[in-house]
C-alpha cells in the first residue's frame, strides 16, 4: 500500500463517518409527528414516492428536460460505477481483464462527458448560473474528475497517484457539499411520500 | 381589502414600511432553523441540488421568465442562511458551501420572493427531481420573517382582523346576522316552507358549518346554496354568529401563535355549541389550516369529526340523501382544482364525483388535478395588494387554460379561488361564470315536498 492508498482510505472513512452521523441524526429524529387525522395511507404514499412518482413521465423536471435528465441519469450511473470500481481497484478483487477495463473506461468517459455538459450548462445558462455558487462547481468538478481519472487509470496504470488523490478529494467533499444528496435524497422522497400519503394524494387513484 | 392594481414595483411599498432587523430579531429567526428537532426540516434544507429544473413548473417563472422566480432560488434563500449559521462548513468557509448571512438585504429579498412570489401551491414540489418540499421551506422562511416582524402589512392586517373580530373581513356580528336572516327569508320563499332554516348559534346540532367571510360579504347566494342542500338532505346543522370563519391567514403570515389563536376560536366554538362534525366550508387554505394544521397548532388531536363541504355533499349523493337532475346544469363546466384541496388535500376524486353528478357537460382543464396550476391567488397573494400586478400576470396561465376548455362555467370549491378567477374573468375577458360546488349542486337539486 502506498501513501496515496492510505489517503484515499482515510478519506473514505471520513466520508462514511460523517454520513453515518447524518443518517443516525435523521433516523433518530423519527417520522413526522402529525396530530391530524390521516385520510390516506402513509406506507403506500412512500412506496409511490419511490416508484411511480419517480417515473420520467410523472415529473416535469424529467419529461420537459429530457436531454438534461438523460445526462443526469448517465452521470449518476457513472458516479456509482466509479464508487464500485474504487473498491475493486484498491482490493484487487475481482481482478479486471483488459476488455472489461476498456468497457468500463468507455462508459466512464461517456458519463464524464455527461457531467461536463451539465457543468457547461450551469456556466452558460443564465438562470442556472444565477442559482449557482462554489458548492455547485466543486461538487460537479470533483465528481466528474473521479470519473475521468477512473477511466484513464483503467487504461493507463501510471496515473495511479492522480486517481487515488481524485478519489480522496471526492470522498472528502461528498458529505460536505450538495453531494450529500446521496443520502438526503432518500429521506426527501420518504418525507414527500409521507406528506402526500397522509393526505390521500398519493398513490393517485385516478388518471 | 384593496384589490386595486399597484403600478409600482412589487415589494417596494412593502419594504418602506419595514424596520431593519436587529440582532435580537435575527436570533429569533435563526432559532427556527437551529432547533434541529425536525427530520423533515433538516432533510429539505439539505436536499436541493439547484438543478433548476423546477423553473418550468412554477407559474411565477413561466409568466415572468426571471431567474429570481425559480423555486430553487426561494429554497436557497432559506437553506443558505441555514448553512451559514447551523453547519460547521458554513461557519468555517461559507463561500465554499453557498452559505449566506441573514442581513437586511437578504431579509428584504426573502420578503419579496417568499411572500410576494410564491403561492405555496406545491406544484414545483411534485415535479422536483429530488423531492424537496419547496412550499414547506417557503413556509419556514415566512416564519423566520414573521419572527423578524417583516410580514407585509396588508397580509398582517387580514390576520389582525381575524384576531380582533373573529373573521378576516372584520364583518360586525349584527351585519352577519342580518345577512343570514335575509338568506333565511329567501330560503323560505324558494322552498315554500316556513320551516326552512339557517340556524344560528343552536347547540347540539350534528353539523357545525363554517364559511369564508367572503360569502356573507360578497357572495351571500353561496350561503343560500348550502342551506338549500342541507334543507334537501334534512340535515341538523348550525352556524355560529361569532366564529364562523373557516379561513386562517396565520397559515400564510408565518406566525404560528396567531394561527393557533384563530384555529382555537373554531375549536372552542364547536365545543361551546356541542356540535358533532366540523364542516369546513369551501375554502382551500381554510381546510388545510384547520384539517391538517389545526391539531398541530393546538398540539392535540381533535375530539370531534371534521370534513369538508365537498366530502359531505358527496356523501349525501352516495347515500341518496339528496337527488340531483344533471340536466338542470346544461352548460359546459370545467373544474379549477384548489391546490390546498387537491394536490395538498387529496380531494381530486371527490370533487369530480360531485361535479359529474350535478352537471351534464364536463370537461377537464389541461393540466388538471394534482398537476393543476394555482389560480394565482393562493399563499395569501389575494390579501397582499402590493403584489397585484404579479398576481394577475401569473393568473394569465389559468385564464388561458380556462379559455382552451371552451367551458362556460368554472367550478371551484374555494372562495379564494372564486375571487381570483372573478378578477381573471374581468381582466382577461373570459366571459365565464364561476361557481362553488354548493352552487352547482343547489342548481341541480330535486326538492321533494
Amino acid at each position: 500500500m502506498c501513501w496515496y492508498h492510505w489517503i484515499a482510505i482515510s478519506s473514505l472513512i471520513f466520508s462514511v463517518a460523517l454520513f453515518s452521523y447524518q443518517f443516525a441524526r435523521l433516523v433518530i429524529l423519527g417520522r413526522p409527528h402529525d396530530l391530524s387525522v390521516s385520510s390516506g395511507n402513509v406506507t403506500k404514499g412512500i412506496v409511490y414516492s419511490f416508484t411511480k412518482a419517480m417515473a420520467p413521465g410523472a415529473k416535469e423536471s424529467a419529461y420537459l428536460h429530457m436531454p438534461t435528465y438523460s445526462g443526469g441519469i448517465i452521470y449518476h450511473l457513472g458516479t456509482f460505477l466509479s464508487l464500485l470500481l474504487f473498491f475493486v481497484l484498491i482490493t484487487g478483487f475481482p481482478s479486471l481483464n483488459d476488455p472489461l477495463k476498456s468497457i468500463f473506461s468507455a462508459l466512464l468517459f461517456i458519463s464524464f462527458f455527461a457531467g461536463f455538459a451539465i457543468l457547461m450548462k450551469r456556466i452558460i445558462n443564465k438562470d442556472l448560473k444565477s442559482l449557482s455558487g462554489l458548492d455547485d462547481y466543486i461538487s460537479n468538478g470533483v465528481t466528474s474528475l473521479v470519473q475521468l481519472f477512473t477511466a484513464v487509470y483503467l487504461l493507463v496504470p501510471d496515473t495511479e497517484t492522480f486517481y487515488y488523490l481524485s478519489v480522496a478529494l471526492f470522498f472528502i467533499w461528498l458529505p460536505l457539499g450538495k453531494t450529500k444528496h446521496l443520502l438526503v435524497f432518500f429521506f426527501a422522497r420518504y418525507h414527500l411520500g409521507f406528506f402526500y400519503g397522509w393526505r390521500g394524494t398519493w398513490p393517485q387513484k385516478s388518471e | 381589502m384593496d384589490f386595486s392594481t399597484d403600478g409600482g414595483e412589487p415589494g417596494l411599498k412593502n419594504r418602506n414600511n419595514m424596520q431593519k432587523i436587529d440582532k435580537n430579531k435575527r436570533d429569533k429567526a435563526l432559532e427556527l432553523l437551529k432547533s434541529g428537532s425536525d427530520s423533515k426540516l433538516l432533510t429539505h434544507l439539505n436536499a436541493c441540488v439547484r438543478c433548476g429544473l423546477c423553473a418550468g413548473s412554477c407559474m411565477f417563472y413561466i409568466a415572468h421568465k426571471q431567474s429570481k422566480y425559480i423555486p430553487a432560488k426561494k429554497v436557497d434563500l432559506v437553506s443558505s442562511v441555514y448553512r451559514r449559521y447551523c453547519t460547521s462548513m458554513g461557519k468555517i468557509a461559507p463561500a465554499l458551501v453557498n452559505a449566506k448571512d441573514l442581513d437586511d438585504s437578504m431579509a428584504e429579498e426573502m420578503v419579496d420572493l417568499l411572500f410576494g412570489s410564491c403561492t405555496m401551491c406545491g406544484r414545483c414540489v411534485k415535479h422536483c427531481s429530488i423531492g424537496v418540499d419547496i412550499a414547506y421551506i417557503v413556509r419556514k422562511g415566512r416564519e423566520m420573517l414573521s419572527a423578524m416582524d417583516m410580514i407585509p402589512a396588508s397580509l398582517q392586517a387580514t390576520v389582525d382582523s381575524a384576531l380582533r373580530t373573529g373573521n378576516n373581513m372584520a364583518i360586525p356580528t349584527e351585519e352577519f346576522v342580518d345577512t343570514i336572516k335575509w338568506m333565511e327569508e329567501e330560503l323560505i320563499d324558494e322552498m315554500g316552507d316556513n320551516n326552512a332554516r339557517i340556524p344560528l348559534d343552536e347547540p347540539d346540532k350534528n353539523i357545525f358549518y363554517t364559511l369564508n367571510p367572503r360569502e356573507p360579504k360578497f357572495f351571500p347566494l353561496s350561503i343560500s346554496a348550502i342551506a338549500k342542500i342541507f334543507y334537501a338532505a334534512g340535515e341538523n346543522w348550525t352556524i355560529s354568529s361569532r366564529f364562523y370563519d373557516v379561513t386562517n391567514y396565520g397559515f400564510f403570515n408565518g406566525n404560528k401563535e396567531q394561527a393557533t389563536v384563530i384555529a382555537r376560536n373554531l375549536y372552542d366554538e364547536i365545543h361551546k355549541l356541542r356540535g358533532n362534525v366540523l364542516v369546513l366550508g369551501e375554502c382551500g387554505h381554510g381546510t388545510r389550516a384547520n384539517r391538517w394544521e389545526g391539531p398541530n397548532y393546538l398540539q392535540k388531536s381533535y375530539d370531534f369529526d371534521m370534513t369538508t363541504a365537498v366530502e359531505l355533499i358527496a356523501d349525501y349523493i352516495r347515500q341518496g340523501k339528496i337527488k340531483l337532475d344533471k340536466s338542470l346544469n346544461k352548460e359546459l363546466v370545467t373544474i379549477h382544482d384548489p391546490c390546498n384541496l387537491v394536490r395538498n388535500g387529496g380531494l381530486l376524486e371527490e370533487i369530480r364525483f360531485v361535479v359529474k353528478s350535478a352537471a351534464d357537460n364536463f370537461t377537464e382543464m389541461n393540466p388538471h388535478g394534482n398537476e393543476n396550476f394555482c389560480c394565482g391567488g393562493g399563499g395569501g397573494m389575494l390579501a397582499m395588494s402590493e403584489y397585484n400586478d404579479r398576481r394577475l400576470k401569473i393568473g394569465e396561465i389559468k385564464a388561458n387554460q380556462i379559455r382552451a376548455t371552451g367551458a362556460k362555467v368554472v367550478i371551484t370549491p374555494c372562495h379564494n379561488c372564486v375571487d381570483q378567477l372573478s378578477q381573471l374573468n374581468h381582466t382577461y375577458k373570459l366571459g365565464i361564470k364561476i361557481k362553488t360546488i354548493a352552487e352547482l349542486v343547489a342548481d341541480a337539486l330535486i326538492i321533494e315536498k
